[in-house]
């Protein structure tokens, strides 16, 4: 479908087996576990759009944009939001030049139809351009139809799909399976290539049926430590073995608390930017506890975190050894 | 179509998971991709494609490593002992023959066909699992293999008897894996059905016969439809009626432009939060109900930020702080027990009720609140003081009334529904889950 044979070529290769697209992403600064790297084969090879859902901070956002990059294609992005429309999502007219041009060619139009004796000739005369100010020109093209438009094909990214209004879901169903849309003035657009999508969720709602249908499902948790470890490694090069041992197996501890909100993987890589920033080649406990607000944001957490402060630090120093 | 995925699939509808046909085709093409030697790889594409979210996933979990587990069974975990087995006689069945001769691949393959035969996938409850095992020994030839066995032991020579106790413990042991092969299909089609069986007969069942372990079932059921409900309402959506320019707005606006609307206004329209005031009897003539009406109002509060809960009886208390700090189990004690609550349980009063809430509450009370009263209005022949609930009644946006009698005995007796009937939005029968389900959709059809 793609219009150069060499974009074809490279892009099959890359998708030639399950452990390329892991190692590929991998070399994009992405880590991805084992059913990540699965998800994003089989959707490739499916051509179908993916889901993602996780709790908040696990890399969801990332993954779409490190598939971009692992593609080499552009990322388009698209933040749903309660009351997102199509005029904001889809397309919309340029209503303010549309309007403005017909201000300014007004004498022009005086001349065009001045010529003709009576109304039904001015009216034929009109017609003649009357599609000029509903043109592709004066179409602001939005994220989903620049996605359908990009012509190298490119990865949409429909981010906290579940922030938007049922209305705005049951409108994505037409992109997602056909990849195409109509303007009622122009007429249908279809995709040139077609686009890799990526939907994410944070389950704060649940999505309809017939959305879920259409996609591959994939649920990212967070990782494991020896997982997280790695990818912190490769986030904040120049952090030492121990240090990451440490780090990691603390955070671990931390989520099992009982916290309102647990530590995502990007501020475990907050934290450990934050201690490489300090030079610290161990966790203490007086570094720990001035930099506990890096990974939790909440003052009732950093409370509980403080209490237990001693039992953790003691666990994760003997399981980093 | 791919045998082997069909049944999955079927296994996993069976286990509650909802499978599309279009989804079905996708997990097609995906094991086409993968095939079945990698079996995580396998694993991963059929999350992928088949369980659509994470409690379904769960259950794929589970039933992926049934299903191929079931599907071993006729594979590697059939090895006989060979070797001192003397030649196969003539003239024996077929089994006798595979197990004598420890021919594990002619017994898997009558294995697998005989489970086909006696139709073991479509096993529904753990009942049935003497009929299964039975239908399927018919179908292996067990009774060729007993003939046999008896044949043996009647020609009496050493050489037919070592023959005849090879094969008898032989027998014995593919007993006892049929047995496991059995409980294991019913684990994996039978008990999720027999879950939703009974989940379908408590929806049906009067509450009065509610009974203590199937609390948590019910619990999971009305959070459920509450949350149904929250979904659809609390979030402010502020649907923007496309098509209506707001004049006013857009000619103040492009003033600057000489009148021309550069720029339009559209009007648009919010929907509030759902704002809930919920008041419920807990008198002895409700009894065996209000254990259910406590937990619809329980989980009311888990879901509904902006939610006050009121019980009465003689008089009323408020109780939302108690849904907060205690888990259900313990809240629905302290509840019924009245610990730490200022609550008299003498003769219900409704009026003396209504007029606490007028009283004390009504600050609570905004034109956007709709009041959930749940009770059957028998009031021992006391004082109704509906001007009460009419004061209620006109400062909410609207008053829903679940009594757990039938409409037929609305009235009768002490029961003063229908002098309250009036200052009702609306009022309904509500004694089963089916009938909660029916009020939850109404509530969604009026927003």
């Amino acid at each position: 479908m793609l219009p150069e044979g060499g974009a074809v070529n490279t892009l099959t290769d890359k998708f030639a087996t399950v452990e390329g697209v892991r190692l590929g992403l991998k070399e994009v600064g992405y880590i991805a576990a084992r059913q990540i790297a699965h998800a994003v084969y089989l959707a490739y090879h499916l051509g179908k759009p993916v889901l993602v859902e996780g709790p908040a901070g696990v890399g969801k956002t990332e993954l779409a944009k490190a598939t971009a990059s692992f593609m080499g294609i552009p990322l388009i992005r698209l933040q749903c939001y309660e009351g997102l429309d199509e005029s904001k999502a889809l397309y919309e007219w340029k209503y303010g030049k549309q309007l403005l041009y017909t201000q300014l060619l007004k004498d022009k139009l005086d001349g065009i139809i001045g010529g003709e004796a009576n109304l039904a000739e001015s009216i034929d005369r009109l017609h003649q351009y009357d599609d000029i100010f509903f043109s592709p020109r004066f179409l602001e093209p939005r994220p989903l139809l620049r996605a359908l438009q990009e012509k190298g094909g490119a990865v949409l990214l429909i981010d906290e799909v579940d922030k938007s209004d049922d209305e705005f879901e049951a409108f994505l169903l037409e992109i997602l399976s056909d990849f195409q849309v109509s303007v009622p003035e122009i007429g249908t657009i279809e995709a040139t290539t077609r686009p890799f999508v990526f939907l994410t969720s944070n389950s704060t709602r649940e999505l309809g049926e017939a959305l879920k249908r259409r996609c591959l499902h994939l649920y990212i948790s967070f990782p494991e430590q020896g997982l997280e470890r790695e990818i912190v490694k490769t986030r904040v090069p120049g952090i030492s073995e121990r240090l990451t041992a440490q780090l990691v197996s603390f955070i671990h501890q931390v989520r099992t608390l009982d916290i309102k909100k647990v530590p995502s993987v990007s501020e475990t890589i907050d934290w450990a930017k934050t201690l490489v920033i300090l030079h610290a080649e161990n966790l203490d406990r007086e570094l720990v506890r001035d930099t506990l607000n890096t990974f939790l944001k909440a003052r009732e957490d950093i409370r509980v975190a403080e209490e237990k402060l001693h039992t953790l630090m003691e666990h994760a120093l003997k399981e980093a050894t | 179509m791919d045998r082997t995925l069909e049944d999955f699939i079927t296994a996993l509808r069976r286990s509650g998971v909802r499978v599309s046909v279009a989804e079905t085709m996708d997990a097609l093409q995906a094991a086409a991709l993968s095939g079945y030697g990698d079996r995580r790889l396998l694993k991963d594409f059929l999350s992928v494609s088949l369980a659509k979210s994470l409690p379904e996933k769960e259950i794929f979990e589970v039933c992926f490593s049934r299903f191929f587990a079931v599907d071993d069974v006729s594979g590697e975990d059939f090895l006989f002992e060979k070797g001192d087995v003397p030649p196969t006689v003539q003239g024996t069945s077929l089994l006798t023959q595979f197990l004598l001769s420890g021919d594990d691949g002619g017994l898997a393959l009558a294995f697998r066909e005989a489970a086909g035969l006696a139709g073991i996938r479509d096993i529904q409850y753990p009942t049935q699992k003497g009929l299964y095992m039975q239908r399927f020994f018919q179908e292996l030839g067990m009774e060729a293999l007993d003939r046999d066995l008896r044949r043996l032991t009647e020609e009496g020579s050493p050489e037919a008897l070592a023959q005849a106790k090879a094969l008898e413990s032989m027998r014995n042991h593919l007993v006892e894996r049929t047995r496991n092969l059995i409980e294991r299909q019913i684990e994996l089609y039978a008990s999720a059905r027999a879950d939703e069986l009974s989940a379908e007969h408590i929806r049906n069942t009067r509450l009065t016969a509610i009974e203590e372990r199937d609390l948590a079932r019910i619990h999971k059921i009305v959070q459920k439809m509450v949350k149904q409900l929250k979904d659809r309402n609390s979030r402010r959506q502020k649907a923007a009626r496309r098509g209506h320019l707001d004049f006013k707005k857009t000619f103040r606006k492009n003033i600057t432009y000489g009148g021309i609307p550069f720029n339009t206004c559209w009007k648009s329209k919010k929907i509030d939060r759902a704002e809930v005031v919920a008041i419920c009897d807990v008198s002895r003539s409700v009894a065996n109900v209000a254990r259910f009406f406590l937990l619809v109002l329980y989980s009311l509060n888990e879901v509904i930020p902006k939610i006050r809960s009121f019980i009465f009886c003689s008089n009323l208390v408020e109780v939302s702080p108690l849904f907060e700090k205690y888990p259900l189990q313990e809240a629905l004690a302290r509840l019924w027990s009245g610990t730490d609550l200022p609550i008299l349980m003498n003769r219900t009063d409704y009026g003396g009720s209504f007029l606490d809430f007028k009283d004390q509450h009504s600050h609570c009370l905004t034109k956007r609140s709709t009041v959930i009263i749940m009770g059957d209005a028998r009031n021992n022949y006391w004082n109704p003081k509906t001007e009460a609930l009419r004061f209620i009644s006109e400062r909410c946006k609207r008053l829903i009334w679940l009594n757990p009698e039938m409409p037929s005995l609305w009235g009768a007796g002490d029961s003063e529904m229908e002098t309250y009937l009036p200052y009702c939005t609306i009022a309904r029968e509500c004694n089963t889950l089916r009938h909660l389900e029916k009020v939850v959709e109404y509530l969604l059809r009026v927003n």
